[in-house]
């Protein structure tokens, strides 16, 4: 299975994930109603990119009340059906790094569905930091050096984890 | 290849909500070998109870609220039985009996029968304009009760009645809320959180009273039921809730449940003191995060985790629980309503009050010797996300450092930036 | 029944960038747009703005039907009568006034190429040689600064590159796909160092950011070659070899001591001694670009040149991972410079701004206006603009406005109505980028692509059909001989040994020569000299000084009370270009109106917060704005930035048309004395 690999070291923080992505959710470029944020740190410098990593145990999709959410056994997508969501919110309860977002005009949950196995934030990735890629190989895609800048601004040096 | 002659083992579930499901689906990606059978007092496949009142809401139609359909069964060959409440399990003879006579032999069983409601002693509280909001078919009567500029009164402030109370607003209702209790949602919210909400409930156009005893109801001569509440004139009531509590169905193992305690106390591979017999979901007295008494967290999240230790146990395999942490979350009154293990304040405690976050209008977060041990929120959506950032830190008992950074993510931020969290790098992946 | 898709594959033209993309239909109608996966230079990559030329071609407010400006109002006519008027106009105010008074004007609308050679040979085959551009605002400053240097522009070569240095540029909003050339480089190791008074999106990633104040670029090039020359780490094959003026480089240098280039340029003493640091251990593999933030300055070019005379000095000229010369397309030149020279009609700005001329064909746009207005030369009547707005983009918008006024006959052909079609007397629906079919060259791959029109309005014509009609309307018949623009085309390709129908089959490029990695193989250098010129013979014999010698903006000179900022104008957004797009909608959701970028210490000082309206005024005009308070890392205190093309608040009302940079007559756009008011 293939997901959507970022690497905070390549990224600009140039939205054009974002405003990608909610394009397709929603025909505008809201960026709040992106699947995929970009989370920029100017004092820092630090730009990191968030989206669904599709757990192999996606809890999320176990603690689902409704069961609205399941994987998409062709792409590996973990998926939520807006039509069988209630609208509970445990998903983003669930979800321990903030990937699910919330619709509150049509009261439903929505996350990355890696747009059916042609990720549409990738494609318009101008710096190269998402790579739609094989699952292990997420790992050699990322660069190894880490700035002391993004380290300090993600608190990593202030303690676990 | 099973020898000629031999029989399959048979595993009987006792139960169809969310521990049963998660254990049968968990038990075949074991055992796709053993006889199972799913033993329901009701006449449908698997629903969700939680969805109940997004239900009456019109959030949810009714076909939806089935979570399973008569092809799972088959799929997890597994047998099941409707209408087919279990009496009593005679552990003796490894066997159910039914409350129509019939029985079923076992070799290794779950008791994931759930809980139910509670009626309280007040009397007159009778009548078909009386409902629990618990079960599938009670949840049908009321959404007929419920028409707009109907009068409804709802005893009990409960997560699951302020949930029916919302509903009815939604729909038009003219709702009063009697609490016994000084406060709502006693065992979801803090204080504070709660007066925050109480304000929208009232807001919202509810009449909504804690700290007061519903005396009685009566029919007038027009049949109408009028309800007696200390302190207030009587009023009359086209529908009346009932949410006053649930209890654990632990009758059917009484000899596992401890003098003054409830719900039939399991150890951490969710197995009784019977070999054998286990238990999970609302019935079930288990392990919680953290050590500490053993509770029972009648919450779906709690039931699905059981559920798969369970299953996997009954199939011979060794799981064990880390225990369960309570957590809740809705949305009514216009507002996102969340919290986490336990978020009362004891002595020895640090707590962090936030108002300042964004989409937070409320962020309480205890922190026992640097660890966070449980939260609450309040506000849009952020506080369910923030509460699902802080989970498993509490979950896995890690002190943090900057609060801050967690409940916004950054600390996500920077796992990513570390490769730790870059695909299914997160071991076990986002669960347990 | 669910409809066919259909793909074809052309090139993106939402910006400069000629990304491969690929064009999804439904029975004939664009529905999206995605990267072509195979294409040389984008590789499957795109920004959002591609996307949005669907909904630019389809948008309700296109301009599908010629108009005629009438004392009524706007009145539709038919497209043949549109052009038998124009000509008759053309050809009447030609006797009366001469064919110089006529000009041609080529902007980016449409997303240009082609349309500015043929622009270029239709006004010298009418008569006249005043052909008008943006260039002569941006692109041919920096241009020059390599030309006068180098005798070329070569190509950085980014992702061989050990050290990458972005002056006053920022791919991912100008350029967006540059930026994975240099995140390749940088997983190979590179460092990033970025020049740029702002954090820019692509100083986010720099291992240095160095931010010098508006305009001093030049003083930072100074230095750091004074320290190469210093530390004895400069290329001393390659000075000794391969250049001219190097004594006197390196005695100018002298003075710019780190300490001198701190005071002048804000950039601390340690970081010029760190960049120079880099450069040298990197050397030759230090891939520099220059972008458009250092022409707008009254030392544009010189600043360049030093630049790129630092290139030279680390021997990065012509090297892998350097600065790499590429072959030019071997194509036909549409342009009628050496048939019909029309240099003794005097082109607009050529007697003052020789180089521009010179170099590059380009009349001065701001001279223009002083000729319609004053008719000093002399009178410019009539102009044909295609696709850009003046009235948004050139300095001085009130004189611009009240030139185009004034013209006896304004002709423009765009997508939309913008504010300069609006004083139009005729404005002729233009073809946007995905009805028509072009030739373009990716230098950098050495590369022809050959774009198709994927779909086209009845009264719309493509760039050769107009000027190809107008010239037959004007008896020029003979120099538009091709029937459409593929008989245009293949004429073109000729020389190439290439044929369309090879383009046509690969539309993720076609190389036309191989690259070379022949450092310095290549004979001499394309200038006087035939070696790097640090000092320009040329130059001086046109009484410029001869080293890129290094003057200090006036705001840096004695402070200014009545204005006591400097304005920095036009830094790029992601979805605008220019004055394109403000009318996407959804541009508008995420980016939705012009802001004066400002440090949270002058916000305070002046009472602000965010989204506060100020007026911003300087020696020229003013605009109410509202402010954007940026983090304290992202811009400087008494540095603003307000980017060009909102009608809302045009920022060119503030900026001037005449003060110039000497050599390339570029305006002063990026270092304006203005003052800010709370409103």
């Amino acid at each position: 299975m293939r997901i959507v690999a970022v690497d905070p070291d390549s990224c600009v923080a140039c939205r054009n994930c974002e405003y990608t992505c909610a394009f397709q959710q929603t025909g505008d470029f809201d960026r709040a109603r992106a699947h995929i944020r970009v989370a920029y740190y100017p004092a820092e410098r630090a730009c990191v990119p968030f989206t669904c990593m599709h757990c192999a145990e996606a809890w999320c999709m176990e603690v689902c009340p409704a069961g609205a959410i399941a994987r998409n056994e062709e792409t590996g997508a973990v998926e939520i059906d807006a039509a069988r969501c209630a609208g509970c919110k445990m998903c983003l309860l669930a979800c321990p790094f903030g990937n699910i977002g919330f619709d509150e005009a049509d009261g439903v949950s929505g996350k990355c569905d890696l747009c059916g196995g042609d990720p549409r934030c990738v494609g318009s990735c101008i710096s190269g930091a998402l790579e739609y890629v094989e699952v292990e190989d997420a790992f050699a895609f990322r660069r190894e050096a880490l700035d002391t800048r993004l380290r300090h601004v993600l608190r990593l040096d202030k303690g676990r984890p | 290849m099973r020898p000629a002659g031999v029989m399959r083992r048979h595993v009987a579930i006792v139960g169809n909500g969310a521990a049963a499901i998660s254990a049968l689906e968990t038990f075949r990606t074991h055992d796709r070998d053993s006889r199972v059978t799913v033993a329901s007092a009701e006449p449908c496949t698997a629903y969700s109870r939680v969805l109940l009142p997004y239900y009456l809401r019109r959030k949810v139609p009714y076909h939806h609220l089935f979570i399973r359909d008569a092809a799972f069964y088959r799929d997890f060959d597994a047998d099941l039985l409707l209408e087919s409440a279990v009496e009593r399990v005679d552990v003796g003879a490894r066997r159910l009996e039914f409350a129509d006579g019939r029985n079923l032999p076992f070799d290794r069983l779950l008791l994931a029968p759930g809980s139910s409601p509670v009626r309280p002693p007040i009397p007159g509280l009778e009548g078909p304009e009386v409902q629990h909001l618990w079960r599938l078919d009670e949840a049908g009567r009321l959404d007929h009760l419920f028409r707009q500029g109907a009068r409804a009164l709802v005893i009990g402030a409960g997560f699951v009645s302020l949930q029916a109370v919302w509903a009815a607003r939604q729909r038009g209702l003219v709702v009063t809320v009697i609490e016994l209790a000084e406060r709502i949602l006693p065992t979801v919210l803090d204080d504070a959180g709660a007066r925050i909400l109480q304000e929208c409930i009232v807001a919202s156009g509810v009449d909504l009273h804690t700290n007061t005893r519903t005396e009685g109801l009566m029919r007038d001569e027009r049949g109408t039921l009028r309800v007696s509440v200390e302190g207030l004139p009587s009023f009359a009531a086209d529908v009346v809730i009932v949410g006053t509590g649930v209890r654990p169905n632990d009758h059917l193992l009484a000899e596992c449940v401890e003098p003054a305690q409830r719900g039939i106390t399991v150890d951490d591979t969710m197995q009784t003191a019977i070999d054998g017999v286990y238990a999970a979901g609302d019935v079930a007295r288990g392990p919680v995060v953290g050590g500490g008494p053993r509770t029972v967290h009648a919450l779906w999240p709690t039931a699905v985790e059981q559920g798969k230790i369970a299953g996997a146990n009954l199939a011979g395999a060794r799981a064990t629980y880390a225990g369960s942490l309570s957590m809740n979350v809705t949305s009514m009154f216009g507002v996102t309503v969340a919290s986490l293990g336990r978020f009362a304040a004891e002595e020895g405690d640090t707590v962090v009050l936030r108002d300042d976050l964004p989409g937070l209008r409320y962020l309480k977060i205890v922190v026992r010797e640097g660890v966070p041990v449980g939260a609450v929120a309040l506000g849009g959506a952020a506080a369910a996300t923030a509460l699902g950032f802080l989970r498993p830190f509490v979950r896995q008992r890690v002190p943090v450092a900057d609060i801050e950074a967690v409940v916004t993510g950054e600390h996500v931020a920077g796992r990513i930036a570390r490769g730790r969290a870059i695909g299914r790098v997160v071991p076990g992946g986002s669960g347990s | 029944m669910s409809s066919e898709r259909e793909i074809q594959q052309t090139l993106c033209r939402m910006c400069d960038d000629r990304c491969g993309i690929d064009v999804h239909l439904e029975d004939g109608r664009m529905v999206d747009i995605t990267g072509n996966r195979a294409h040389v230079w984008n590789k499957g990559r795109l920004c959002v703005k591609a996307r949005a030329a669907v909904d630019m071609v389809y948008h309700p407010d296109r301009l599908l039907t010629p108009l005629k400006r009438t004392a009524d109002g706007w009145q539709e006519i038919p497209l043949a009568q549109a052009l038998d008027e124009i000509a008759e106009r053309l050809v009447e105010i030609r006797e009366r006034d001469g064919a110089r008074s006529v000009s041609v004007w080529k902007g980016e609308a449409i997303g240009f190429g082609q349309q500015e050679d043929i622009a270029r040979r239709f006004i010298h085959a009418f008569g006249s040689p005043n052909y008008l551009s943006n260039d002569s605002m941006c692109y041919a400053a920096r241009y020059f600064g390599y030309k006068l240097v180098d005798g070329g522009w070569p190509i950085a070569d980014l992702e061989n590159a050990r050290v990458i240095v972005m002056w006053g540029a920022n791919p991912p909003h100008a350029h967006p796909n540059m930026t994975q050339y240099i995140t390749a480089a940088r997983r190979k190791g590179a460092k990033l160092v970025v020049v740029d008074p702002r954090l820019s999106a692509i100083a986010r990633r720099a291992d240095v950011h160095a931010q010098p104040h508006p305009g001093t670029d030049g003083a930072l090039a100074w230095g750091l070659m004074r320290e190469l020359i210093r530390t004895g780490a400069y290329d001393k094959e390659f000075v000794e070899r391969h250049t001219v003026g190097f004594p006197e480089l390196s005695a100018y240098a002298a003075t710019f001591t780190p300490e001198m280039v701190e005071q002048e340029t804000g950039v601390p003493v340690a970081t010029v001694i760190e960049v120079a640091a880099l450069m040298g251990d990197a050397a030759p593999r230090v891939a520099m670009y220059v972008g458009n933030g250092l022409e707008h300055h009254e030392n544009g070019v010189n600043n360049i040149r030093a630049v790129v005379s630092l290139d030279a000095l680390l021997g990065a000229v012509d090297r892998e991972g350097g600065n790499r010369f590429v072959e030019p397309a071997p194509l036909r030149t549409l342009t009628l410079y050496d048939d019909v020279p029309l240099t003794h009609l005097g082109p607009l700005g050529a007697d003052r701004f020789p180089v521009l001329y010179d170099l590059r064909q380009e009349c001065h746009t701001m001279t223009a206006m002083g000729a319609i207005l004053e008719g000093d030369p002399y009178p410019l009547r009539a102009m044909v603009l295609t696709g850009a707005n003046p009235l948004l983009t050139n300095p001085n918008t009130e004189r611009v406005r009240r030139a185009f006024e004034a013209l006896d006959l304004l002709v423009v052909r765009e997508l939309f109505m913008t504010e300069t079609a609006a004083l139009a007397h005729y404005v002729l629906p233009a073809a946007s980028f995905l009805e028509r079919s072009e030739l373009h060259t990716h230098a950098k791959h050495q590369a022809i692509t050959l774009t198709c029109r994927v779909c086209g309005f009845p009264e719309v014509q493509d760039e050769y059909q107009f000027w190809h009609d107008l010239a037959h309307r004007l008896d020029m018949g003979a120099y538009f001989p091709w029937d459409d623009e593929t008989a245009l085309n293949r004429w073109l390709l000729e020389p190439s040994g290439l044929t369309l129908e090879e383009l046509e089959a690969h539309p993720e490029g076609v190389t036309y020569s191989p690259l070379t990695t022949a450092p310095l193989e290549r004979g001499p250098f394309a200038t006087a000299s035939g070696k790097v010129e640090f000092a320009s013979r040329y130059l001086k014999d046109l009484g410029y000084d001869e080293l890129p010698t290094y003057k200090s903006p006036e705001y840096r000179g004695t402070p200014d009370d009545e204005y006591p900022f400097v304005l920095v104008t036009g830094a790029r957004k992601l979805l605008y270009m220019h004055s394109r797009f403000r009318n996407i909608a959804r541009f508008r959701t995420a980016e939705p109106g012009p802001e004066v970028e400002m440090h949270p210490d002058d916000a305070r000082a002046l009472g602000v917060g965010e989204g506060d309206l100020v007026t911003v005024t300087s020696r020229v005009g003013s605009v109410t704005i509202p402010v954007h308070v940026m983090s304290p890392a992202e811009i400087r205190p008494g540095e603003l930035q307000i980017t060009h093309g909102w009608s809302e608040a045009n920022v060119n009302l503030l900026t001037h048309d005449d003060r110039f940079d000497p050599i390339s007559g570029f305006p002063l756009m990026k270092s304006v004395e203005v003052r800010v008011e709370k409103v």
